[in-house]
């Protein structure tokens, strides 16, 4: 079995219970290199419970899960964007590269620039629009050398230049080897290939 | 693909840290403000007798500092916690002990050391004698630190609980106790005249164990309130 | 060798199985604790002789004794059954750990007021900062703590993992709270009389206040599985067993 084989991330049977009630699954699921996968389900249909369960803040109460890459393969975009408001982005970006390092090919300002936020790398981030604070934030995916994106709803709040500039990232990152599992609860219309679905039932 | 060195990230969390604290200057003030404005207020209740303030000097002093430590301590993880930043902190390769144990620092160079720094002006305001005079600081040394790390844990703790500053003092009294005994013995001691290397030495291997144990506490703790 | 033993354990960790168990356990442990204590009461009342030095007052240690031994065997309890359920994740004994603080609360409560009513005629005052009081108050400070940090969320459970935590660190802390304390008081000089010295007490106390401990022993059971019983019903209502429960209940009335 070759690296590029193991999958980058797989879930066997995953639930996880609350209250004794299940919140979803159990699910199957693999994600291997270049592929983005898209996980589909109603309000409270537990997406966003899945994604805490994935990132390791939540324990599964059932089934395996399987990360192969490691510690600090794994990115996380949710609802909050983890960015001070009182820093500048480049400030922001600084702590997540001496984090998590920073992939060779790339640098502050040309990331800025494909999320479309160039010239503003020293504003507070508290000046930027929300659509702006959502780029810098993408920006961050960019910048790192994580191979899995978690992205919990990144369609929310943006407009349909937004919508775009988040699937030409999707598909560059799946050019370049990496995998994203991307939660929406409302119909997305994504150009790549080799989207897979990922259901879940309320 | 390179992940950042621990060494590496530990600095950078701190110069964040230490950054937003600098950004938000004027909050700096207000701890050292209100142990000013509570130690101000003590010679009004007891009267200014000189020889009943240099008593109560020491106490007055721990108990202020502990109590403005308590106060700034509320917002230690909250601000990480509401914008998603603990989970970049958390998800991240570096133990996760570590990164807390450089917040703690942060949190007490920007929020303790400037209570030290004004600590010698409030006993001398209160008649405390300027010959145990470096007896306090030191104490104050060893004692802040631990308070921090004692409250980092805590403050962990009710990270994910219904805000309240009066349930953190409730859980933070009984773990202080200690540290106010011995940081006050010590001082007293050598305000009379005798020796207080024993309280000294019993608030530094206090510290030593908490430097270590802390972090880890508080990076349980941490994950134990992110887990909802 | 014996595995029915884990085997046993593992049952009866289930809610349904040890809502059974408790719920047949309790009266016998109730009637125990009341038939006990009153004999021991008796014995310590009327049939102990008075001291020779503080008459009739001391015989409040037949209260006030009992209750300082239960406030911390009830907090030995609750620090292994929370850290059980904080390592490998037993609901049953984080709900244990919950409900034996209030318990254990009320005994130390109890304790301080016996003893301060003590120190009235002993010391002249109602309270003196002396080393066992003090500890005995810092004691009541961490079980509302953990009490209070139970109840901060909305989620019970984590709550329950929450303040089993803090019960845990409370542990580390209690003995060196007693130390410092015991340090601070021979710094201060304080009022260093000793309640239960080694004075040899005659046989004639000694039994009753051995019964009584029995006896609140006995009473904690009670009042923790009935606690337990209460917490499990409403964790679980969802489940088939509860509601089998609750129908039987209806069509027996």
């Amino acid at each position: 079995m070759t690296v590029a084989d193991t999958p980058l991330l797989e879930a066997r049977a995953l639930g996880f219970l609350r209250q004794e009630e299940p919140v979803f699954g159990p699910i199957d699921f693999e994600l291997r290199a270049g592929e983005i996968a898209l996980v589909e389900g109603n309000n409270g249909s537990g997406k966003t419970t899945l994604m805490r369960v994935l990132t390791g803040m939540l324990r599964a109460s059932e089934g395996e899960l399987r990360i192969g890459g490691g510690a600090g393969s794994l990115v996380f975009l949710g609802h909050h964007l983890g960015l001070k408001t009182d820093l500048s982005a480049r400030e922001n970006l600084d702590l997540a590269v001496a984090l998590y390092g920073r992939r060779d090919d790339v640098t502050l300002m040309s990331v800025l620039a494909e999320v479309g936020l160039a010239g503003y790398e020293d504003e507070p981030v508290r000046r930027l629009s929300a659509g702006q604070k959502k780029r810098a934030a993408l920006a961050r995916l960019l910048m790192l050398p994580a191979t899995v994106w978690l992205l919990d709803e990144p369609y929310a709040n943006l407009d349909r230049e937004g919508i775009a500039l988040v699937n030409r990232l999707l598909a560059l990152h799946a050019a370049r080897g990496g995998a994203a599992l991307v939660t929406s609860h409302g119909a997305v219309t994504f150009a790549g290939d080799t989207l897979r679905r990922i259901r879940l039932h309320a | 693909m390179r992940p950042g060195s621990t060494s590496s990230a530990c600095a950078a969390l701190l110069h964040r840290d230490l950054l937003l604290a600098w950004r938000r200057r004027g909050d700096i003030a207000m701890p050292v403000l209100y142990a000013l404005i509570v130690g101000t207020l003590f010679p009004f209740a007891i009267g200014p007798d000189p020889a009943l303030l240099a008593r109560i000097a020491s106490g007055v002093v721990f108990v202020t500092v502990l109590l403005s430590i308590l106060l700034s301590l509320d917002g230690l993880f909250r601000g990480d916690i509401e914008d998603g930043s603990m989970e970049q902190l958390m998800l991240a390769p570096q133990p996760l002990a570590l990164l807390v144990g450089m917040k703690i620092l942060a949190h007490w160079i920007t929020a303790a050391l400037p209570l030290i720094v004004v600590a010698p002006m409030l006993a001398s305001m209160l008649r405390f004698p300027a010959s145990a005079m470096p007896v306090l600081v030191l104490a104050l040394l060893l004692s802040t630190p631990l308070l921090s790390l004692l409250g980092a844990v805590l403050v962990a703790l009710a990270g994910g609980a219904r805000r309240s500053g009066m349930l953190l003092a409730l859980m933070l009294l009984p773990l202080c106790v200690p540290v106010v005994i011995f940081a006050a013995g010590a001082v007293s001691a050598a305000q009379q005249g005798l020796p207080w290397a024993a309280p000294m030495a019993w608030l530094g291997a206090g510290l030593a164990m908490a430097v270590v144990l802390g972090p880890l506490a508080c990076a349980a703790a941490l994950r134990i309130a992110m887990d909802t | 060798m014996a595995n029915w033993v884990p085997l046993w354990l593992h049952r009866l960790s289930s809610p349904q199985t040890f809502y059974r168990f408790a719920g047949a356990v309790r009266p016998w442990a109730l009637g125990l604790a009341l038939v006990l204590g009153a004999v021991a009461l008796y014995g310590g009342l009327f049939l102990a002789p008075a001291d020779y030095q503080q008459g009739d007052a001391y015989r409040i240690i037949f209260i006030h004794v009992p209750s300082a031994w239960m406030s911390l065997f009830i907090y030995g309890v609750m620090t292994v059954s929370a850290f059980i359920g904080l390592v490998w994740r037993i609901k049953l004994a984080e709900t244990v750990a919950m409900e034996s603080a209030p318990i254990g609360a009320a005994f130390t409560l109890i304790t301080l007021v016996t003893g301060s009513l003590w120190g009235k005629p002993m010391w002249g005052t109602w309270w003196t900062w002396d080393a066992r009081l003090t500890s005995e108050l810092v004691l009541l400070f961490i079980y509302l703590g953990v009490i209070g940090l139970y109840h901060a969320f909305e989620d019970r459970r984590q709550g329950a993992r929450t303040a089993s935590f803090l019960a845990l660190i409370g542990a580390v802390n209690v003995p060196i709270v007693h130390f410092s304390v015991n340090w601070w008081n021979t710094l201060h000089q304080g009022a260093t009389i000793r309640l239960l010295g080694p004075s040899h007490m005659d046989s004639s106390m000694i039994w009753p206040l051995l019964l009584m401990m029995v006896a609140t022993k006995c009473y904690y059971v009670a009042s923790l599985f009935a606690r337990v019983r209460a917490d499990l019903i409403a964790a679980e209502s969802g489940k088939a067993w509860v509601r089998d429960l609750a129908l039987g209940t209806q069509e027996r009335a």
